[in-house]
C-alpha cells in the first residue's frame, strides 16, 4: 500500500525553477528521504503534498485521498514540520502548544511532555526571543504532538546541534517501528542515509534517482587503504583523515557529496532506479 | 465552520486596538454630546458660518437644531467614521494577508481545519470588532444624552443611524477582508485594504464641501450612507444602506472563497 504517492506532478514557476513531472511513492511504514540541493524543488514538492499548492497537473495522494480536494482530511492523519517555520511571535512557547492542541482538538492524547523532555526545551520563553534551534524544537514537538501516522519534514534537524540531531533521529526511527510513514526532506546525505529506508533525488525540479538507501550508499563511497612510514605517522594520519589504522595501514573511507552523486545520475549512468516506481 | 481557539486568539490580538478605539470614541462623544447646548451652539454655526468650506470637510454643518441632528453634524462625519475604519483597515489586513505574507499560515491550515473554516473565524473575529465597536458607541451615546438631556434623543432614530453606521463599516471591513484574501502580500493587501477606504473617505470630505467638488460623492461609497437621510426616513438612504449591506456579504463571501482555491507559497 503506498501511503504517499506523486504522480506526474509539474509547477513550472519559470526560468526552470519548479517541479516538472516528478513523481514517486512512499510505502506505508516506509522511511523515505527526499534529497536535493537547495531550490531543487523539494519544498515545492512537499508543498503540493500537504495541499497548499494546487497541481498544475499530476496530483499528490495520501492514503486514497487527493491532497487538493480532500486536503482537511489528509491533515487529520499528517504531521508536518515546515522548511521554514513561522510561528505566532506574540505567544511563549507554551502558549503556542497549548494553542495549536486547543485548535487541533487533541485533547489529552497529546504527547507534548514527552517530546519536550526528549528534545529538553522548555518552552516558557517569548517565541520571539528563541534560537532557531528552540525554534526547531518547538516546530518538532508541535508536528509530533497528536502523534500523527504520516510524518511529512522538510529539513526537520535544520538549526539543531549535533545532540539534538541525534535524539531526532532516534524520534525517527522509533516512529518507524511504530509503523509510521516518514518523508523527510534534507540537503544533507548523511542524515538522511542514517534514517531512511529508500531515498530520492531531486535536482533542477526532476528526479534523478530513487533507490534504497544501503543501495546508494554502496555505489558512492570508496574506500582506500594507504600504507604509512611509520605508526606515528599511521596514527596521526588516521585522526586527521578519521580513518581506520591497522598496524601501518590506514582506511579511509569517502563519501561524495549529494552534488557529485547527482554528477553521476547526470553523467550517463543509466537512469533504471530512477523510473522505478 | 468556526475554531474557537482560533476565535480566542484573533479576538485577543483585537483588543488593545478596541480598547484604544473605545477610548478615544468615549472621549470624543461624551464631550461632544455635553457640548449640546444652546448657547455654544451659536458659537459652533458661527464657526462654521465663518469657515463653511473646513467645517463642512469634516462633516460639520450649521443647521444642527436637534440633539441627534447635532450628534449627526459633529459625530458622524469623522469620529465614528474614522476610528472603526482604522479598526477594519488594521484587523482585516492582520487576519489573513498578514499571517500569509509571514509564513505563519502554515501552521492554521497545516491541521484539520478546513481552509473555508479558516476565513470565516477570521471574518467572525473582525464583524465582532466591528459590532463591538458601533455597539459600544451606542450604548456611549445613550448614556451621555440620557444623563446630559434627558428626552432629547429620539432613540429609535439612533438606532436606525447607528445600524446605517453598522452597515456602512461591516462593508468597509469587507473590503479590507477580501484585499487581505486577495494578496499574500502586505504590501499589496494594505495597498488596496488601505487606500481604497482612505481615498473614498478624501473624496467624501472634498465632496462635503461643496461647488464643483460635490461631484465627487458620485465616486465615493460613503454616499451611501446618508445620516440625515436616515433620520428623516429617506427611501433613498435605506436603500444605500441595503447596498452597502449587501456589499459587505459580497466582499466576505468572495474573499472566503478566493482564501480556499488560492495558491499559498507558504
Amino acid at each position: 500500500m503506498n501511503a504517499i504517492k506523486i504522480e506526474n506532478l509539474v509547477r513550472d514557476y519559470g526560468g526552470g525553477k519548479g517541479v516538472f513531472d516528478v513523481s514517486f511513492h512512499v510505502n506505508q511504514g516506509e522511511a523515505f528521504g527526499f534529497l536535493g540541493p537547495n531550490g531543487a524543488g523539494k519544498t515545492t514538492t512537499i508543498r503540493h503534498l500537504m495541499g497548499f499548492l494546487k497541481p498544475k497537473s499530476g496530483r499528490c495522494i495520501i492514503d486514497g485521498l487527493d491532497c487538493w480536494n480532500d486536503r482537511d482530511k489528509v491533515q487529520a492523519r499528517l504531521g508536518y514540520i515546515p522548511g521554514e517555520i513561522s510561528f505566532f511571535e506574540d505567544m511563549t512557547g507554551a502558549e503556542f502548544l497549548k494553542f495549536i492542541t486547543e485548535y487541533r482538538k487533541i485533547g489529552r492524547k497529546s504527547r507534548k511532555e514527552e517530546l519536550l523532555e526528549r528534545f529538553e526545551l522548555d518552552p516558557k520563553s517569548k517565541i520571539k526571543k528563541m534560537s532557531k534551534g528552540m525554534k526547531q524544537k518547538l516546530g518538532i514537538a508541535a508536528a509530533f504532538m497528536h502523534d500523527p501516522d504520516i510524518l511529512i519534514l522538510d529539513e526537520p534537524t535544520s538549526g539543531l546541534d549535533p545532540l539534538m540531531q541525534n535524539r531526532f533521529i532516534e524520534l525517527i526511527a522509533e516512529e518507524k517501528k511504530h509503523g509510521k510513514t516518514i518523508l523527510m526532506s534534507s540537503h544533507m546525505f548523511e542524515e538522511v542515509e542514517r534514517t531512511c529506508d529508500r531515498i530520492g533525488m531531486i535536482r533542477k525540479g526532476r528526479m534523478v534517482a530513487v533507490d534504497g538507501a544501503a543501495a546508494l550508499r554502496e555505489r558512492h563511497t570508496r574506500n582506500y587503504t594507504v600504507t604509512l612510514e611509520s605508526e606515528s605517522a599511521a596514527e596521526a594520519f588516521a585522526i586527521d583523515f578519521s580513518g581506520v589504522r591497522d598496524g601501518l595501514k590506514v582506511t579511509v573511507t569517502t563519501k561524495q557529496s549529494l552534488e557529485e552523486i547527482f554528477m553521476d545520475y547526470y553523467g550517463g549512468e543509466k537512469h533504471d532506479e530512477s523510473g522505478a516506481l | 465552520m468556526m475554531n474557537l481557539a482560533l476565535y480566542k486568539r484573533e479576538m485577543k490580538g483585537s483588543i488593545k486596538l478596541l480598547l484604544i478605539f473605545g477610548a478615544i470614541i468615549t472621549m470624543y462623544v461624551s464631550i461632544i454630546i455635553s457640548m449640546y447646548d444652546p448657547d455654544l451652539m451659536k458659537t459652533l454655526n458661527s464657526f462654521a458660518e465663518a469657515m463653511p468650506e473646513l467645517m463642512a470637510s469634516v462633516g460639520m454643518k450649521a443647521d444642527a437644531a436637534t440633539l441627534i441632528g447635532f450628534m449627526v453634524s459633529y459625530l458622524y462625519g469623522f469620529i465614528l467614521l474614522i476610528f472603526p475604519m482604522l479598526f477594519c483597515i488594521l484587523r482585516g489586513n492582520a487576519l489573513i494577508a498578514k499571517y500569509v505574507d509571514k509564513g505563519s499560515m502554515a501552521l492554521l491550515i497545516a491541521a484539520p481545519v478546513k481552509r473555508r473554516a479558516v476565513a470565516f473565524t477570521q471574518m467572525t473575529a473582525l464583524i465582532s470588532g466591528i459590532v463591538l465597536l458601533v455597539l459600544y458607541s451606542t450604548i456611549l451615546e445613550l448614556i451621555c444624552a440620557e444623563s446630559g438631556f434627558p428626552g432629547e434623543l429620539d432613540i429609535a432614530e439612533l438606532f436606525l443611524l447607528n445600524g446605517g453606521l453598522l452597515c456602512l463599516h461591516l462593508f468597509i471591513g469587507g473590503v479590507c477582508f477580501l484585499s487581505s484574501c486577495i494578496f499574500s502580500d502586505t504590501k499589496y493587501s494594505l495597498a488596496f485594504g488601505a487606500g481604497i477606504p482612505i481615498f473614498m473617505y478624501v473624496l467624501q470630505m472634498l465632496a462635503n464641501v461643496g461647488g464643483d467638488a460635490e461631484k465627487a460623492k458620485y465616486f465615493t461609497f460613503f454616499t451611501l450612507f446618508n445620516p440625515d437621510g436616515i433620520i428623516a426616513g429617506e427611501r433613498e438612504a435605506a436603500v444605500g444602506i441595503l447596498i452597502l449591506f449587501a456589499g459587505a456579504v459580497i466582499c466576505f463571501a468572495a474573499g472566503m472563497m478566493i482564501f480556499d482555491r488560492k495558491d499559498l507559497q507558504i
